[in-house]
């Protein structure tokens, strides 16, 4: 598996487990009440900002992990040759654009999905915090979809 | 709509010609990560014309020699 494929899978991981920290926040006790918008946004905003904090974190730990286990993979090999690899592994080429564009594409149809939907609960008489929550978790399921489809292209070819 | 067309290419070849030239090294010569490469040789990538001329010019010869096209059933 490249390192792009791990890289992928690792923010993927956070995204799951800060989407059922927020599930498990969300039915817990301590969530606000059901019509108050404007706590549920601020709840929402703190947890994209948890998401992402976390997705960073995990990639600077993912990057020197990944370059320890070449340096010990290649330590026959000098530091040149071992730094020419980390770098060569990391490069961001047309491949690896396609693989973001495509995949990219299938992110963002799940969340105009998302949208669409938001707005037929609305129009249907259902409250703005459903809406609210539909447009959160098909934005968060789109991303979630968007890694996995990553994944399967950068292992099955594109 | 016409026949798909199938791309195969003669990179490991070449690169074995070429004084076993390594992944790594075609990668930095073409400006392409490695896993690019091992993505081409395995039949999972086609790349674009312009990647598909930096291959041939590392390997100094003509586009036609790295890749070879064929029509799908043929």
């Amino acid at each position: 598996m490249s390192y792009s494929s791990k890289r992928k899978i690792a923010s993927i991981i956070v995204g799951v487990i800060v989407a059922i920290i927020y599930i498990i926040y969300a039915l817990g006790g301590h969530s606000p009440a059901l019509e108050d918008l404007k706590s549920w946004a601020i709840a929402i905003l703190i947890f994209i900002g948890i998401g992402v904090g976390a997705v960073i974190v995990i990639q600077v730990i993912f990057h020197l992990v990944f370059a320890i286990g070449i340096a010990v993979k290649e330590r026959e090999h000098d530091d040149k040759k071992v730094n020419r690899i980390i770098k060569s592994s990391m490069i961001e080429d047309e491949r690896e654009k396609a693989i973001s564009l495509k995949s990219a594409h299938v992110g963002y149809i799940c969340a105009g999905i998302g949208f669409v939907i938001a707005l037929v609960t609305l129009a249907f008489g259902m409250t703005s915090v459903a809406a609210l929550h539909i447009l959160f978790g098909t934005f968060a399921a789109g991303s979630l979809l968007e890694g996995i489809v990553s994944v399967y292209y950068y292992e099955k070819g594109v | 709509m016409g026949k798909k067309l199938i791309i195969t290419n003669n990179i490991r070849k070449l690169r074995f010609f070429a004084n076993e030239m390594t992944q790594l090294e075609l990668a930095e010569k073409a400006g392409a990560s490695r896993q690019t490469i091992v993505a081409l040789e395995a039949g999972k990538y086609t790349p674009s014309l312009e990647m598909a001329f930096r291959i041939a010019d590392v390997f100094g010869v003509s586009i036609g020699e790295v890749f070879e096209c064929k029509k799908e059933g043929e």
